[in-house]
């Protein structure tokens, strides 16, 4: 292996050590605010986690006490945080104060149901952003290029609970042809996942288009088709691989976005992963589960992050984060 | 005997004429080549002839390969050309390298469709060898100097047999030595029956390949011949003034050959013991210098000697690994400036020219009225400041830049390869207006140069790098 390889083989842990490192941060500073502002919420907690427990009928100051009591919610604050963080270290997120179980079981199939849904909107989102973002750079400023600013105005201006009513209202209730909540058959999964992707999909589109407008323009591009490529093998060996290494990093940055989305588009399809969980913890002032879900997806933010860094770090060569002077 | 005849190429842009050469005749083993300024429409003889000209310029014309008559206003005849008949080696040969794929896979691509993998590579490896880059093929562009990736671009445009090659300004932003290298390896595609259409402001180039010579001017040809005649006996008014705007034959009155200025003032920039690596390279060792007030200092090496790096250690653009460097009080607030290669890099895109330059004499507390004063002396109309940096030419644009840096009154210059890219003619241009100007105010000129001839008629010393970023030795006035 020539020398190129080795140090990009060289920049590889530099990269899992920074992420890994913010990783903590992350952790750390999610967790303390998620703490501060179930605190800060309005009404009694203890009352309504009793209320999650057996009911809003059966609950009164009585049993909103022993609740109070059971669970040390009267102790100061940061000490319940500074019990959290220890138990932290053990892997131990503690139990969910309505449901008594292990939150880390409840986690785990919550986060399946996340991973498939962001995993699928990421992928659907790529292709028809990627798609409509190669076609209109094309010819820019042709007459698919507009429709394709069309299109990106429309789907970033529309909100994902109403992008996602609009699909139930067409692909479930006047079409037919999918479910419109729920998790039963792969066919439950589409309505949700198209509702990320398509929001998704409009930035996707925008980016690709210019990076591949720019691309096409460059002197590599040119100088690949005088040398006698046809403009199919130029586009997969050449215009491909360097749109990516402009599109990948914004990846990263769309991941916010999508975890955002999740949250909506996850309570609006009643699809059981943890956004969905996030609503139903808040809803239920249940700290543990609360704390955890916000926990794990700001480190899948941070996952996907490193994601981004390692595919870029194989895309492209070139040494970065080294100011040149020309 | 392959020959390439091109009758009555006419390149128009919305009617304005750019290019209207009537007959030229390129045949094997005999250089052609054309010399010009820029925007004398050399480089759109050439892009019209391979049918790689920009969208909006219409072209009439024909040209007859081996007998085979091809309409030039059809772009679309010549692709089936490329690679194999008809082969172009672009200019600025480092952004003509794809900066994610390897150089060898890069050279192999040019017989992409005739075979397969494992041939092509070996190929292309061989190809590298020729060029003098044996066992370079898993490099990335990157790690290669410009002529390195010069040599990587002649690889990949001739490996599919192509025998005319046509060349659009190769020499630029190249050193000596390099452009040494390319001219062998011209020979050579001569020597093989191979036929050659050189674009180029170089004429030192120009005169190292021989054959014939065609100077342009305002989109026509106004001399050819042989080159020797052409450029050693010139007839017309222009060719002379063309051949005169060679550094070596200046005589202006801002130069002091070997007559400098004793001073008694302490020095501008103290450098001791500078050393600096990009990782495991060390591109300055240990390099001690002074520039002293109202010096004019050369800096001089062959690329990847460390010129640029010590040039921007000097002005503490650039941080040093080790030893110290000392600027005096009269640097302070703005009064170094430095002059870029590629002045386009230097301006933003899209603010036009006077927008920036106003802000520059606001910030300075500099009369407007100085500007203008300023833009005259360069040959500047002021209606240019309207315009984006886009839409001057390189010369206009590198002017600019030299009124730019004038604004905060500098007492050092620091102008790194600021005339390469420029034709012979508006460098000297260029080069007089800067040096006018710093004649006047005793403004110290650190420069960088691959030109001998430059350095000389510019600095008062020279003082070169090696090959290892450390300093040779110092020319004392020169």
């Amino acid at each position: 292996m020539g020398l190129v390889s080795a140090v990009s083989g060289n920049r590889l842990p530099g990269v899992l050590v920074r992420r890994a490192a913010q990783g903590v941060g992350v952790a750390l500073v999610v967790s303390a605010l998620c703490f501060v502002v179930v605190r800060a919420l309005p009404g009694d907690a203890a009352y309504r986690i009793a209320a999650g427990r057996y009911g809003y009928d059966l609950v009164d100051a009585a049993a909103a006490d022993a609740v109070r009591a059971e669970l040390g919610l009267d102790r100061p604050a940061w000490q319940q945080y500074a019990e959290w963080v220890l138990a932290l270290f053990r892997l131990d997120l503690g139990e969910s104060l309505v449901t008594s179980r292990p939150v880390v079981d409840e986690l785990g199939l919550y986060l399946v149901g996340t991973l498939q849904l962001s995993v699928l909107a990421l992928a659907l989102a790529a292709l028809i952003g990627g798609g409509l973002g190669v076609v209109a750079a094309r010819r820019p400023d042709g007459a698919v290029d507009r429709l394709v600013t069309g299109w990106i105005a429309a789907v970033r201006a529309l909100p994902p609970f109403l992008l996602g009513l609009l699909l139930v209202l067409l692909l479930s209730i006047q079409l037919g042809w999918l479910p419109a909540v729920g998790h039963e058959g792969a066919a439950s999964i589409v309505l949700p996942a198209l509702t990320l992707g398509i929001g998704l999909s409009g930035l996707f589109a925008r980016v690709t288009r210019d990076a591949v407008v720019e691309v096409r323009r460059s002197d590599y591009v040119r100088f690949a088709a005088t040398k006698g490529l046809s403009g199919r093998v130029v586009l997969l060996r050449h215009v491909l691989r360097n749109t990516g290494v402009v599109l990948v990093p914004y990846l990263g940055v769309q991941a916010v976005t999508l975890v955002e989305g999740v949250v909506v588009v996850e309570s609006l399809f009643a699809w059981p992963g943890l956004g969905h969980a996030l609503v139903h913890a808040v809803f239920w002032r249940d700290v543990p589960v609360l704390q955890a879900s916000a926990l794990v997806l700001a480190l899948l933010v941070v996952a996907l992050n490193t994601l981004v860094d390692v595919t870029v770090l194989w895309l492209d060569p070139r040494p970065r984060g080294r100011r040149a002077v020309a | 005997m392959t020959t390439l005849d091109i009758h009555h190429v006419r390149v128009t842009h919305r009617g304005t004429p750019l290019v209207e050469v009537s007959d030229l005749s390129l045949e094997a083993g005999r250089a052609f080549t054309i010399v010009g300024e820029s925007g004398s429409g050399k480089s759109l003889l050439a892009h019209a002839v391979m049918g790689t000209l920009a969208a909006g310029l219409a072209v009439e014309g024909a040209m007859s390969l081996d007998g085979r008559r091809i309409d030039l206003a059809d772009p679309g005849n010549r692709r089936a050309l490329w690679g194999r008949e008809l082969a172009l080696l672009p200019q600025e040969p480092a952004s003509a390298l794809d900066p994610t794929m390897r150089v060898g896979a890069q050279v192999a691509e040019g017989m992409l469709e005739q075979t397969p993998r494992r041939e092509r590579l070996a190929l292309a490896e061989a190809a590298l060898a020729g060029v003098g880059l044996a066992g370079r093929g898993r490099d990335y562009p990157h790690t290669l100097s410009g002529g390195m990736a010069q040599r990587v671009t002649y690889a990949a445009a001739t490996i599919g047999g192509a025998r005319v090659l046509l060349l659009d300004e190769p020499s630029k932003g190249l050193d000596r030595r390099a452009v040494d290298q390319l001219g062998d390896l011209l020979d050579r595609h001569l020597a093989d029956g191979g036929l050659l259409l050189t674009i180029t402001h170089d004429l030192r180039l120009a005169s190292r390949l021989g054959g014939t010579v065609a100077v342009m001017r305002e989109a026509a040809i106004i001399e050819s011949g042989p080159v020797d005649r052409v450029l050693g006996d010139p007839q017309a008014d222009y060719t002379r003034r063309l051949v005169g705007a060679d550094p070596a034959r200046w005589d202006r009155p801002w130069q002091r050959a070997g007559v400098v200025p004793e001073r008694s003032a302490p020095p501008l920039v103290v450098a001791t013991d500078v050393g600096k690596s990009y990782g495991d390279a060390v591109v300055l060792d240990a390099v001690s210098l002074e520039v002293g007030a109202g010096e004019r200092v050369a800096l001089v090496g062959p690329s990847g000697s460390g010129k640029t790096t010590l040039g921007n250690a000097l002005l503490r653009l650039v941080p040093v690994d080790r030893g110290t460097v000392t600027h005096a009080a009269e640097l302070s607030g703005g009064r170094v400036q430095k002059l870029y290669q590629d002045p386009a890099l230097s301006f933003p895109a899209h603010v036009p020219l006077g927008a920036g330059i106003g802000d520059v004499a606001r910030r300075h507390g500099v009369d407007p009225g100085r500007v203008d004063e300023l833009l005259v002396a360069m040959g500047l109309a002021p209606e240019l400041m309207q315009r984006r940096p886009g839409q001057v030419s390189g010369g206009e644009l590198q002017r600019i830049a030299v009124v730019r840096a004038m604004l905060p009154a500098p007492a050092l210059v620091f102008a790194d390869e600021a005339t390469s890219r420029l034709d012979l003619l508006t460098q000297e241009l260029t080069v007089d207006c800067l040096m006018t100007e710093l004649a006047a105010r005793d403004c110290a000129l650190l420069m960088i140069t691959h030109d001998e001839a430059l350095a000389e008629a510019v600095a008062d010393r020279r003082i070169a790098l090696g090959k290892a970023g450390s300093r040779e030795k110092t020319a004392v006035p020169s």
